[in-house]
């Protein structure tokens, strides 16, 4: 089977502390794979090496069938990432931003695509042609958002994506996500959020100490069990 | 390349949403057409200078003519007559005017001894002296550099402090295009305000179409080059932005004023030259003592150098010009090996420095610019050689007179030499600067791309 993110025995040691322990992790198209875990658990490590910004002491990523480390470029053009906080630039608008990323992902879109891609996304008509630093957290999320959506990958990379939405638009979110990966889009969603892991994720991992401890399907937990799951593992 | 162009696009709009930067644009812009208006300024006072010479030399003659209506005694004529050895400036001495402003531009000659007339200049404000010359030369060696460093101190630093790098480069573009589009973009800024006001200056200035146009575009670009150079290895070295700039800054105050000011010393302690008040006090004198001196050890002195003249008749009287020419000749030849180890000790220092101005591109510029301009110390030296010819000329004419004893009338005035003498470029000199600037540029480039490839963008 083709996985579109695959971790083979990845193990990341920075100067004062191993923050990844051989994971291995293979997500194929469609599934959206919820990495919990605490702070510092190897999550937002596991992210960055998919991503290419940092390097694998040892093992290797691989990117719809690439590895990462030798084409660092090249998958960035089958992904997309959404950061916990995403900034943009402040004196450009939401639509310039959308039209500067897209244009960098390879996609020149007429202005009213790219305000569908940003109503879609949930930001208000009214706020598209405003500059990014009048906007809130929220609504810089949803333009990251729109980013995403507009570069068309398979592989969605999402780092605390909710962060700063409000309760509608999150529940929006979890619909994209659903709609993507009826598409055949892979995500990997880096969380907190336990309920949000069990109604999106297709898959939940557990992150403690920069080891997968545990793999489960949703679909065989209800959210109190994932809770009590996660809590066991935590303590 | 399409994404660089992107980036590059962006670069503006970015710009242009940094009213500081742009404020600052505008205000190097203004200091810049202030420099061109100060160096144009400046030359065109010493060219009116120049101008009103010879009219003061015919208003000289026409009082002397009044003074000594008849034939006269070419002693009393060249006591009273003043000539003048004059240094025109080129026309791109308006853009670098380097030593004009303290070195004369004209000489006051009489007939008397050399060497303190060829030191004795103007009064001028030291104060203005002491604050140097606020030409284009200077704007460009000086604020430019500020500017560069004010433009790309936060070259990447800033989109990672702000969180947006991470969203850059998860994108499918180079970490290397973004640095370059960005460096691009401030070349091309900078380039266009420089070029702008070189060319608004060259034409101010009226320069001749020749080869120094290139020259100095050259080292505009490459002096230009070298900043952002030093941009991206600071940039390399993924520091904070506020890091970044203090260590710019660091950068800029070491290479435009500490080492200047070391080398400055360092070169006085190791060649040093005679002062020239020493020189011309010795002079003095020997001059002095020739009042004392007997006549015939005088004259015999004389005759050694000029045994031309030897048959000339012997002095009974108290007083003749001959004689007292002769000792004011005596003290010239008295302080000749000083006043050539003077000029010597000068040209040494200048050459210890343009060998060493290869620690600081600001000083190397500054003498590249100065020797394209003609307005350099060799340049200086060469008019003082002139104007030493031109005495002798004079001595040459009026010595005839003396010895001969033939009278001095309304028409030997017009035989009188004249001298002109105009600066010629130390283009050597000036390619020397720009080769060595070329190899400053690409070492630094080499590192920063060194620094690069060590040390791989991080995004966070």
């Amino acid at each position: 089977m083709t996985y579109l993110l695959e971790a083979k025995q990845l193990r990341k040691q920075y100067a004062d502390k191993l923050a990844l322990r051989g994971l291995n992790l293979q997500i194929a198209p469609g599934e959206v794979f919820c990495l919990l875990g605490q702070n510092g658990a190897g999550k937002s490590t596991t992210i960055n090496l998919f991503l290419g910004f940092v390097q694998p002491t040892s093992g290797a990523a691989f990117v719809n069938g690439l590895e990462v480390a030798t084409n660092s470029l090249q998958i960035k053009k089958h992904l997309a990432y959404i950061p916990e906080n995403v900034m943009l630039y402040p004196h450009l608008t939401g639509l310039e931003n959308l039209a500067l990323f897209s244009r960098l992902a390879g996609f020149r879109y007429p202005e009213s695509e790219l305000l569908t891609y940003l109503t879609d996304a949930g930001l208000p008509p009214e706020a598209v042609r405003r500059r990014v630093d009048t906007y809130s957290k929220g609504m810089r999320q949803k333009v990251g958002i729109a980013i995403a959506v507009a570069k068309h990958a398979q592989v969605l990379l999402l780092d605390e994506p909710t962060s700063g939405l409000d309760p509608k638009a999150s529940n929006e979110f979890s619909e994209l996500l659903r709609r993507l990966s009826g598409q055949g889009t892979a995500v990997l969603m880096a969380t907190h959020d336990i309920f949000r892991a069990k109604e999106v994720g297709t898959r939940v991992g557990i992150m403690r100490e920069g080891e997968l401890v545990d793999v489960r399907p949703t679909a065989a937990l209800n959210a109190q069990e994932l809770e009590q799951l996660y809590l066991t593992y935590m303590n | 390349m399409h994404l660089f162009w992107i980036l590059f696009s962006y670069e503006w709009r970015h710009f242009r949403a940094a009213k500081g930067l742009v404020l600052m644009c505008g205000l190097l812009l203004v200091s810049g057409l202030y420099g061109i208006y100060y160096g144009t300024t400046e030359i065109e006072r010493q060219r009116q200078h120049l101008a009103a010479l010879p009219e003061l030399t015919r208003r000289n003659v026409a009082e002397l003519k009044v003074k000594f209506p008849g034939p006269a005694d070419a002693g009393d004529i060249g006591y009273y007559h003043t000539a003048f050895a004059v240094h025109h400036p080129d026309p791109w001495a308006a853009l670098s005017l380097g030593l004009r402003d303290v070195n004369p531009s004209y000489v006051k000659l009489r007939l008397l001894g050399l060497q303190n007339q060829l030191y004795a200049t103007d009064n001028t404000n030291p104060m203005k002296v002491l604050s140097g010359n606020f030409d284009l030369a200077f704007v460009l060696v000086y604020l430019f550099p500020m500017l560069i460093i004010a433009l790309s101190f936060n070259l990447l630093s800033s989109e990672r402090e702000e969180g947006i790098l991470v969203l850059l480069l998860a994108q499918p573009v180079r970490p290397a295009t973004v640095l370059a589009a960005k460096l691009a973009f401030r070349l091309t800024l900078v380039l266009a305000l420089a070029l702008l006001l070189s060319g608004v200056g060259m034409l101010w200035a009226g320069v001749p179409l020749d080869g120094r146009i290139g020259t100095w575009l050259a080292l505009t670009v490459l002096y230009c080059l070298f900043w952002l150079a030093v941009a991206l290895v600071v940039a390399a070295l993924q520091r904070p932005s506020a890091v970044n700039a203090v260590a710019l800054l660091g950068v800029w105050l070491l290479l435009v004023v500490l080492v200047p000011s070391l080398l400055n010393l360092g070169v006085a302690a190791a060649r040093p030259v005679p002062q020239g008040i020493e020189l011309t006090i010795r002079q003095r004198e020997e001059i002095h003592a020739g009042w004392d001196r007997p006549k015939a050890q005088t004259m015999n002195r004389f005759f050694a150098l000029y045994p031309q003249w030897r048959d000339t008749a012997t002095i009974r009287e108290r007083f003749v010009w001959r004689w007292y020419y002769a000792f004011q000749h005596l003290g010239d030849v008295a302080v000749a090996p000083q006043a050539t180890a003077y000029a010597q000790g000068l040209q040494q220092r200048y050459n210890l420095v343009e060998q060493l101005n290869l620690l600081s591109p600001a000083i190397n510029v500054q003498s590249s610019l100065n020797a394209l301009a003609a307005t350099d110390l060799p340049s200086h030296l060469a008019f003082q050689r002139s104007a030493t010819r031109y005495h002798d000329s004079l001595r040459a004419f009026y010595y005839p007179f003396l010895f001969r004893k033939v009278e001095f009338t309304h028409a030997d005035y017009a035989q009188e030499p004249t001298h002109t003498f105009t600066s010629h470029p130390e283009l050597a000199t000036t390619y020397r600067g720009l080769l060595k600037l070329l190899l400053s540029v690409a070492a630094v480039y080499a590192l920063g791309a060194l620094l690069l490839r060590v040390r791989s963008i991080n995004p966070r």
